[in-house]
């Protein structure tokens, strides 16, 4: 069969790389797919969790989008728990402990599977250039692959040095090699490098903890999956609570000087949101205890993680400080707890397509783009794949915004702000966090996997029915007058034990305090009729009401000011009136909308106004301009 | 931030603004008046202007020769970043005459200055961090103090007090909000509320932020000044006594009742703040529509008076029954040189013989004086601070910990609402709004 030319090139398949090559494929493309190995196909080499706080939001809404992540979460998922559950919706964030080898074979099989996807075994050592656009990659062995648009999803392993105490050695992950052409090539294109550093706890044999004497974590009573793929999941396994005793502090106090971290060792920049057990001695002495988690690797693993222990303390010392915690006494070490350092392309090189600016036909996604994380990795690579296919289509590209989505804040704040350490998603990194609860993604974004051809038809229209019974439900609680007469105030005291004073509707008290929503809820039956999912979703809108009416406002506002495109060729320093820090900002960031500007150190109300006056008012600006897709636009057939 | 260079003056100025020049001092003649200059070019025209003159030195006064004005000047060069607006500045003592200072201005835009606008060298100040947006306005209030106690709010509020005050809450907001996001984003790493501590930290800001709001009154009083508002029964000697309080024969005195017939004011300094005394008709069924009208301005004034003077004539009989004492009132028997009945609740007052108008200088003196509450070493806020802090207060009084996402946002409006207020995120709008009470020159 003569080969058609490939639409995409796929370089790494970890959590990145499935999921571009997974969407572009799905999008029709011809995608190949190079990995070093078939065997490390989407490893979970840190943590053998998805999700949380921040990274289950993106999870949830890579799946609205119709993306493989959370699907393969929840077929490996042995315990389902909802972070955060105490506080309001929007910041419940979904965790799955994950089986780490039937993770990968599931992917692997998901690879395999998909029709129009090669599967090449190799290194990349560089990229092949035609008339300014990357057109392919050259292989270590001296093969070339041609492609329309390559996507370099690396992950830990350009130039990857890994320490344990003062012993470092070449390697992405435990066990595997690093890749050392690739990032001397990509530098020499132009592209600035940095230096990053991430680290792992030690894993242990399960045998060997007395478990008995841990506090046992169990998950939720009524575990939810992860996907609209997934009818129901269950929990399999039990995690475990530790606390490491004072004297933990002293033995990492005295052997710091052996830390590479501490020793100068390791240059790269780690990230202060998931710090080793010897920065955290360090950074908060006034701790005496420090919090850990042991959690199984797998099903038929004897290997557990200890979550909190990240280190890269030498193998004694890290033998003491395990051996230190009550139940651990004759811990056996599987493997030590390491840090890797290794080289990640400054994000702020890429378009928020996460093409690269000064290379086109070249994107990147996942921890080489300095982000931290299996989510925020597949989220990464969602983008970059599909942006791939509908730039070589000569399509409008897909740019989740940031008030809309936790996507569009991790692709806006890759682009637009320079980042020194490794970027983990954050609830507080959303301006309209109120907005952005898990419950609320399908209906914030599966119109847009639908659009793409990710959702089913079938699947959006059931959503869709959801969401329009959601809304009725809502009116109908927020507009029926409860009166203050005999009977209602019985009933409302009987159901919610309160006392209605004034006129008052069911989501008055459903607001209130000193309401259990969920008890009101099960009796009122409009609310009662509804799935148990639909019924949080209500009740999370009617928490946040005033609240979430200001953000709306808010974010109509910047969707008017988005549909204001500021045209590349524009040059801020002939605008008459512009500050000059203010056309400073614009030339350095080069904003695509208006809305994008105002975010800008320098841009004022008053800068905007001046910009919004030379590009035209907002409400002239019904019709966007050619140039870019986003939610509640149609998308191009495909 | 530019250094100094070694040979005195810096080379430019990152901003690489214009340069700007304006007369500092008032305007009409006067034995001398002072221009400034400020901005990149500020070596190069001086060197222009007087081209024998050595600049070398900074900070430094000297006599230098002004090119083809036949005019000599007091010269001072400032140094960036130590200069009034951080940029390079020079300033110029001339005989002040009107076309001197003309000419000489003109001669600095002839060599690439340009004239200044309102407020804008010490909006430069603020640009280039040499003030706070609190302390421009204090800039600004001390520029224009009529009274002891303007200038030293506006001493004390340039000093940065205010400032530090208000950044100092802000700081707390934010750290206590950087609890709040880690105890929502960090739940999986043992991070947990200490929901005492973070309510103890809540209550001390809004404690902080109410007693910042305590001084907006002192504020009002001693930025807009005090109404003091004559009032009584016709020809009871209202406008007498408005006349010897101010010292001229302002109002027009005829021993007619229903003589005054609109309200008067006139502008005096008593006990440091700024009185605005008035005279105002006669309170009586009036004879005809224009002395009507009077009744009800007069009547108008009393209700929107800081402190009321009441007067009633000696030769009137017992006098009027207090007022509802809403409104702080001195009570005044007049003509007091008139055979009169004791009334031990009025202080006898005569303008004829001057007999007792020191003790109701006194008496009015502690009377403004006690409006202003004891600031204890603080700056009273104006009224842009108070709208402000009245917002930011509103947010901390929904803020409730028990909803901890909800919170970080009431927090974190708090806390834009102070940036807004020190111009941390300061808009232009805003810089406007504050800079369009300068004057040129400041």
């Amino acid at each position: 069969m003569a080969a058609a030319p490939r639409d995409l090139l796929v370089v790494g398949a970890g959590h990145a790389g499935v999921e571009a090559a997974a969407a572009a494929v799905r999008l029709g493309a011809r995608v190949a797919v190079v990995t070093l190995s078939l065997d490390t196909v989407a490893q979970m080499p840190c943590n053998p969790a998805m999700g949380g706080i921040g990274k289950g939001h993106l999870m949830a809404e890579l799946d609205a989008l119709g993306g493989v992540q959370p699907w393969a979460a929840d077929r490996a998922g042995l315990q389902f728990k909802v972070l955060n559950r105490s506080r309001g919706p929007a910041v419940w964030g979904p965790r799955a402990q994950c089986d780490k080898q039937r993770y990968t074979v599931i992917m692997r099989r998901l690879l395999q599977r998909l029709a129009g996807i090669d599967i090449i075994e190799g290194e990349v050592s560089g990229l092949l250039e035609a008339a300014g656009r990357v057109v392919g990659v050259r292989l270590a062995d001296g093969r070339r692959l041609q492609a329309r648009a390559v996507l370099l999803t690396t992950g830990t392993f350009l130039d990857g040095i890994l320490h344990t105490g003062a012993e470092r050695r070449p390697g992405g992950r435990f066990g595997e090699r690093p890749s050392v052409g690739l990032g001397a090539d990509l530098r020499a294109r132009g592209l600035e490098l940095r230096r990053f550093k991430t680290g792992t706890p030690p894993r242990l044999h399960r045998a060997s903890i007395d478990v008995e004497r841990l506090q046992p974590e169990p998950g939720d009573a009524d575990p939810r999956p992860f996907s609209w793929r997934t009818r129901s999941v269950a929990n399999r396994v039990l995690c475990w609570l530790a606390h490491t005793p004072e004297v933990v502090q002293s033995i990492i106090a005295d052997n710091l000087h052996r830390s590479p971290l501490f020793s100068g060792q390791i240059q790269g920049v780690g990230p202060r949101y998931c710090p080793s057990i010897e920065d955290k001695v360090v950074r908060f002495p006034h701790h005496r205890q420090h919090t850990v988690f042991l959690e199984p690797e797998g099903l038929d693993s004897d290997s557990m993680y200890v979550n909190g222990l990240s280190t890269s303390l030498p193998a004694d010392v890290q033998e003491q400080v395990v051996r230190a915690i009550p139940g651990f006494e004759r811990a056996r070490f599987l493997r030590y707890g390491y840090a890797v350092e290794y080289d990640v392309v400054a994000p702020l090189q890429v378009a928020p397509t996460l093409e690269c600016r000064s290379l086109p036909g070249l994107s990147l996604a996942g921890q080489l783009l300095g982000t931290s994380g299996y989510e925020e990795a597949a989220a990464l690579g969602f983008v970059a794949g599909v942006n791939a296919v509908l730039l070589g289509r000569g399509e409008a590209p897909f740019v989740p915004e940031r008030e809309r989505s936790y996507l569009g804040v991790l692709v806006d704040d890759l682009c637009s702000a320079d980042h020194r350490e490794p970027y983990r998603m954050l609830t507080s990194r959303a301006e309209h966090r109120l907005l952005l609860g898990v419950d609320s993604a399908r209906e914030r974004l599966m119109p847009t996997g639908a659009r793409l051809g990710l959702v089913p038809e079938s699947v959006f229209h059931v959503e869709q029915e959801r969401w329009r019974r959601r809304r009725e439900v809502r009116d109908e609680l927020a507009t029926r007058a409860l009166n203050p007469d005999a009977p209602t105030r019985a009933l409302v005291r009987r159901i919610a034990g309160v006392e209605p004073t004034a006129p008052t509707t069911w989501a008055g008290i459903l607001r209130r305090q000193d309401v259990d929503a969920e008890t009101v809820a099960a009796a009122l039956p409009v609310l009662s009729g509804l799935t148990a999912e639909d019924r949080r979703a209500v009740l999370g809108e009617l928490h946040y009401d005033g609240y979430l009416a200001r953000h709306q406002r808010e974010v109509e506002r910047l969707a008017r000011l988005r549909h204001l495109e500021i045209p590349v060729d524009l040059e801020p320093a002939e605008i008459p009136g512009l500050s000059r820090e203010a056309a400073d900002a614009l030339r350095r960031h080069r904003p695509r909308t208006v809305a994008d500007a105002e975010r800008l150190p320098g841009v004022t109300p008053a800068a905007v106004a001046i910009l919004i006056g030379r590009l035209g008012r907002p409400r002239d600006a019904r019709r966007r301009p050619a140039g870019s897709m986003t939610e509640g636009e149609p998308c191009p057939e495909s | 931030m530019v250094k100094a260079s070694s040979s005195g003056w810096s080379s430019g100025l990152s901003g690489g603004a214009d340069t700007i020049v304006a007369r500092a001092t008032s305007s009409g003649p006067a034995a001398l008046a002072v221009v400034r200059l400020s901005g990149p070019a500020v070596r190069r025209i001086a060197a222009e202007i007087s081209p024998a003159a050595d600049f070398s030195e900074p900070w430094r006064a000297r006599l230098v020769a002004i090119d083809g004005l036949g005019e000599q000047a007091v010269a001072i060069a400032f140094s960036a970043p130590r200069s009034y607006t951080g940029e390079d500045m020079l300033e110029l003592t001339v005989h002040g005459s009107p076309f001197v200072v003309r000419s000489l201005i003109e001669r600095c835009i002839a060599a690439g200055a340009r004239p200044a606008g309102p407020g804008e060298f010490t909006r430069r100040a603020v640009a280039n961090g040499k003030l706070d947006l609190v302390q421009a306005e204090a800039v600004r209030d001390l520029v224009g103090a009529e009274t002891a106690w303007q200038a030293r709010n506006a001493r004390e509020q340039l000093s940065g007090r205010l400032s530090q005050r208000l950044a100092g809450l802000r700081g707390d907001l934010v750290e206590l909000l950087a609890r709040l996001e880690a105890s929502l984003d960090f739940v999986d790493h043992g991070v947990e509320l200490d929901r005492a501590e973070e309510a103890a930290r809540l209550a001390g800001c809004r404690e902080r932020l109410a007693a910042l709001l305590d001084t907006a009154a002192a504020g009002e009083r001693i930025r807009d000044g005090v109404r003091v508002v004559i009032v009584g029964p016709p020809n009871c000697g209202k406008s007498t006594l408005f006349n010897t309080l101010l010292g001229n024969e302002r109002a027009i005195v005829a021993p007619h009742p229903g003589t005054t017939r609109d309200v008067l004011e006139a502008e005096l300094d008593i006990a440091g703040l700024r009185v605005t005394l008035v005279d105002t008709a006669g309170l009586r069924d009036a004879a005809d529509p224009i002395e009507e009208e009077g009744v009800r301005r007069a009547r108008a004034a009393a209700a929107s008076a800081s402190v009321v003077v009441e007067l009633w004539p000696a030769d009137a009989g017992p006098g009027a029954p207090a007022g509802d004492g809403e409104i702080t009132t001195l009570r005044v028997l007049s003509k007091a040189d008139l055979p009169h009945p004791v009334d031990a609740g009025r202080l006898p007052v005569s303008c004829a013989t001057g007999a007792g108008i020191d003790r109701l200088r006194t008496a009015l003196a502690e009377t403004v004086a006690g409006g202003v509450p004891d600031l204890g070493g603080e700056v009273a806020i104006s009224h842009r601070h108070r709208c402000g802090l009245e917002r930011a207060a509103a947010e901390l009084a929904a803020c409730d910990l028990a909803a901890p996402e909800l919170a970080a946002e009431s927090l974190r409006c708090a806390a834009r609402e102070l940036e807004a207020l020190i111009g941390v995120v300061a808009t232009d709008d805003l810089l406007d709004e504050v800079f369009a009470s300068f004057c040129i020159g400041k």
